[in-house]
């Protein structure tokens, strides 16, 4: 704890979460078995992660699905306790100081609104307003920079239950800023919403970390959000931390690698991902070459998602 | 239909509800509670008649027939309402209704592994209670035979009666107080919360008509020798009233669902 | 970190409850079919319990007006459960679909904060046709209408309100730990029908368990006798409310500590 020097946002080390559950048994007579069954076994959601945040960063925290992203910010939320190791979020421990910890952070959990469902927009910032004891300058202030930002107007007087997907998660994203926290956790934020949509959502984010210094932690596993968004990524695997570093230094790792694409007779896209150290991109397009009849050819940089993919296949080892 | 099929819906129906262990446990200790509470009131109630035969029932006679109805309520609920309104809000019943197999064909057959799972699970512990605490109060001859195809007509009526409710969530949001209202006039004029016996002579005669009393009253008067069921033209006209008002919830049901399906698929759920 | 006192939450409560029944005036169709649902329930109870009489003129020495007293007095302190802590029939449902996680997410009490979502107009239905009951069993056994009386009326109402309250609150959190625990909820609020009847009737070590352990004695009998046996009321009845405070916190406690053992592995 003494190294904590007011800078980070979260501070992390050697944090583990396990969980209880029951081993089931498979078919109808496993299922009568498991009625009396206490055959526990303890799963590791996360394992011996060591990690920091610094103020104003917006880290992506990736991995695949059950990899312990969620146990993750439901610990940095204040919700679970780490079953050990020290954990930090503003200099506090979440878990202890649930309250306190709630009034300097946001959070934006996917599909899933956390607005009041048949409250116009409006009526739920108001209600948040006072739940958070934000003083009416801030708020004004805030409602202003939402304007100067993105255009608020249609969406301000619409109960929340009759909005798209794309105007709730707006909203959702709003109101976890709107008490101006030092952490904003943006879980899956554009999951579902059309190409545009999507762009406006990843310039809001900026124009919010930007204009506040607002700490923003995103999961995600569109790799066009990471792009948009972070410079810095974090990826954690069966709850072990795999990779913290630079999203630049992500493709110089693979930096030998490159997407080759082929145009086959019938306009139809095949790509193929080629270490240039090992094989050389000529005698593949060669080689293909003698298969079929290309139209057209394509050499690009490797990008983020297959690295990403490489990484989750165990490549970074 | 497919027995196969129809056999491994029944099946997955029986692990879900086996899935809920502790809830399996808790729902037992609740229901013997919830007995004793039923046996303390009517003991009371006994008591101070100064009589020992009320209407034609007797304290035991009373005893056995309420906590039995207890025991097939919890046998024979189902959740169909609740189910389809949350479908409805959270917009899969468009999927639901594309399933293979029809709609409610597919909700009976799931739901019998849950009846299953239930009669086994609770009914006949409650009445292998019953008989040791009566010390065999209840006959065994034929009237078990007849209670078994009784309860087995009044689980279908029952399943009858939620389909012909739930379509009406398709035009309406407010499923709590559909349902209460449902549960409510069944629970009552089925004879579940006070057998029918104690009403009041002109209440009773149109009772007795209505389709509710085929769903407990029946059945357990049936199990009981009551109500006529010890002589065969009894027994025909309990079976009869059964099966018509089977005959009449389906055909209504049908009637309701397709034109309930009909304004989804124009409204496009 | 600011500080959040009673001011605050009554303010926020005030808040909260004004926009709830805003937003339900926009579901008309629905207000008035859980109204008349909520009529039918009063109505089939009352029936129920007029067929009771029919049969059997008194219990356990309780005459028609006395019972008619405590049946009123039942469904008047039955109200505040259903009125203000309705939200807990949901608690299952959200704890399994993980929706729960949203209210952990506020600088506020988790457990004022779910219980403030909802507010049941339909209780105050119940709350006329208990009033109605009770004064018209209060004329028939002519019990004198003093300020006195009325103030002991109204302190042993909230006080019998509090023990539904923590009931439902016991068998609502129960879903933190148990999968399927729905029908827990259902048959203690199939208890509650048992509060209209005396205690008396209870015997033996059940009397201990239905007295204290799930105290539906307190839900109408000990708190009623107050006003319907002035002259010889039972130490039970007057430690009543102390016992009702102490319940609810206690169901507090445990509905708290089911959120803070709960893994949240619902999502």
């Amino acid at each position: 704890m003494s190294e904590y020097s007011g800078n980070e946002a979260v501070v992390m080390k050697n944090v583990c979460k396990d969980f209880k559950v029951l081993n089931r048994h498979e078919g109808l007579k496993g299922s009568i078995k498991d009625l009396f069954s206490r055959d526990y076994k303890t799963v590791s959601a996360v394992k011996d992660v060591t990690l920091t945040v610094n103020k104003g960063e917006i880290i992506g925290y990736l991995g695949p699905n059950g990899a312990g992203k969620s146990t993750t910010i439901k610990m940095m939320t204040g919700v679970l306790e780490p079953t050990s190791g020290e954990l930090l979020v503003n200099g506090k421990v979440p878990y202890k100081n649930r309250t306190e910890n709630c009034e300097n952070i946001g959070v934006v959990f996917g599909q899933r609104s956390q607005l009041w469902w048949s409250l116009p927009l409006i009526e739920s910032f108001k209600l948040l307003r006072d739940l958070y004891m934000v003083t009416k300058e801030d708020y004004e202030g805030m409602i202003e920079l939402y304007r100067s930002l993105v255009d608020i107007e249609p969406i301000l007087h619409k109960p929340v239950r009759e909005m798209s997907l794309g105007q709730r998660t707006l909203s959702d994203i709003l109101a976890a800023f709107l008490h101006n926290p030092a952490i904003v956790f943006l879980d899956e934020p554009t999951i579902g919403l059309d190409v545009s949509m999507k762009a406006k959502i990843r310039e809001l984010i900026l124009g919010l970390n930007k204009e506040k210094n607002t700490t923003v932690i995103l999961t995600t596993h569109d790799m066009g959000d990471v792009d948009a968004l972070c410079k810095r990524i974090v990826i954690i695997d069966k709850g072990t931390k795999i990779y913290d570093n630079d999203i630049d230094h992500l493709k110089t790792y693979f930096g030998s690698y490159r997407t080759l694409k082929l145009k086959r007779a019938d306009d139809e896209w095949e790509e193929y991902l080629i270490d240039e150290k090992t094989t050389d991109v000529m005698d593949v397009i060669m080689e293909k070459q003698k298969q079929m009849k290309i139209k057209d050819v394509k050499i690009d940089e490797i990008s983020t998602e297959e690295v990403i993919k490489k990484i989750y296949e165990g490549g970074a080892k | 239909m497919n027995p196969k099929r129809l056999f491994a819906i029944t099946r997955a129906g029986i692990m879900e509800s086996l899935h809920f262990r502790l809830g399996i446990f808790v729902t037992l200790f609740a229901n013997l509670i919830y007995l004793v509470l039923v046996y303390y009131l009517w003991k009371a109630i006994y008591d101070s008649s100064g009589t020992a035969v009320v209407n034609g029932m007797t304290f035991s006679d009373t005893m056995i027939y309420l906590i039995l109805a207890t025991a097939l309520f919890n046998f024979l609920e189902m959740f169909v309402v609740w189910d389809m309104s949350r479908s409805i809000q959270q917009g899969k019943i468009v999927l639901d209704l594309l399933k293979p197999m029809r709609f409610r064909k597919y909700t009976f057959w799931s739901y019998t592994g849950n009846h299953i799972v239930q009669f086994v699970l609770t009914f006949i512990p409650t009445f292998i209670v019953v008989m040791i605490v009566t010390k065999g109060a209840i006959s065994m001859g034929l009237n078990i035979l007849w209670f078994l195809i009784a309860t087995f007509l009044a689980l279908m009526i029952n399943y009858n009666m939620e389909m012909l409710v739930a379509p009406i969530c398709f035009y309406t949001e407010s499923t709590w107080g559909v349902n209460i209202v449902k549960e409510t006039i069944v629970l009552l004029l089925s004879g579940a919360t006070i057998p029918l016996a104690f009403f009041p002579e002109k209440a009773r005669v149109i009772v007795q008509y209505l389709p509710f009393r085929a769903v407990y009253d029946i059945p357990l008067s049936m199990l009981l020798g009551k109500s006529g069921s010890d002589n065969w033209q009894g027994l025909l006209e309990l079976f009869g009233l059964q099966l018509i008002w089977l005959v009449i919830l389906t055909l209504a049901g049908n009637l309701f669902w397709n034109h309930a399906v009909k304004k989804v698929t124009v409204n496009g759920g | 970190m600011h500080k959040r006192g009673l001011g605050f939450y009554a303010r926020i409560y005030r808040k909260i409850l004004i926009q709830d029944l805003k937003s339900k005036m926009s579901y008309r169709a629905d207000f008035i079919i859980s109204t008349f649902g909520m009529i039918m329930t009063n109505l089939s109870g009352f029936i129920t319990f007029m067929i009771l009489f029919h049969n059997f003129p008194t219990i356990n020495g309780w005459d028609y007006y006395h019972m008619l007293f405590l049946y009123g007095f039942s469904l008047v302190a039955l109200t505040p459960v259903q009125c203000f802590f309705d939200n807990n029939w949901n608690l299952r449902f959200m704890v399994q679909s993980g929706d729960f996680i949203k209210y952990c997410f506020r600088p506020v009490n988790v457990f004022f904060y779910f219980i403030s979502e909802v507010f049941d107009v339909k209780g105050l239905g119940q709350l006329a046709f208990g009033i109605g009951t009770i004064v018209y069993a209060w004329i028939k056994i002519g019990i004198p209408v003093t300020f006195l009386v009325i103030l002991k009326l109204l302190v042993f109402l909230l006080t019998a309100s509090l023990f539904m309250i923590a009931l439902m609150n016991f068998a609502a959190a129960t879903c933190f730990w148990i999968k399927g625990s729905g029908y827990v909820m259902v048959i203690m609020f199939r208890f509650k029908d048992f509060a209209k009847y005396p205690s008396s009737i209870f015997q033996g070590i059940f009397k201990v368990i239905f007295t204290f352990v799930i105290p539906i004695a307190f839900i109408a009998y000990y708190p009623s006798l107050v006003i319907l046996t002035p002259d010889n009321v039972p130490l039970l009845s007057w430690i009543s409310p102390l016992y009702g405070i102490l319940f609810v916190y206690l169901s507090y406690r445990f509905w708290m500590l089911g959120v803070r053992k709960y893994d949240f592995t619902g999502s």
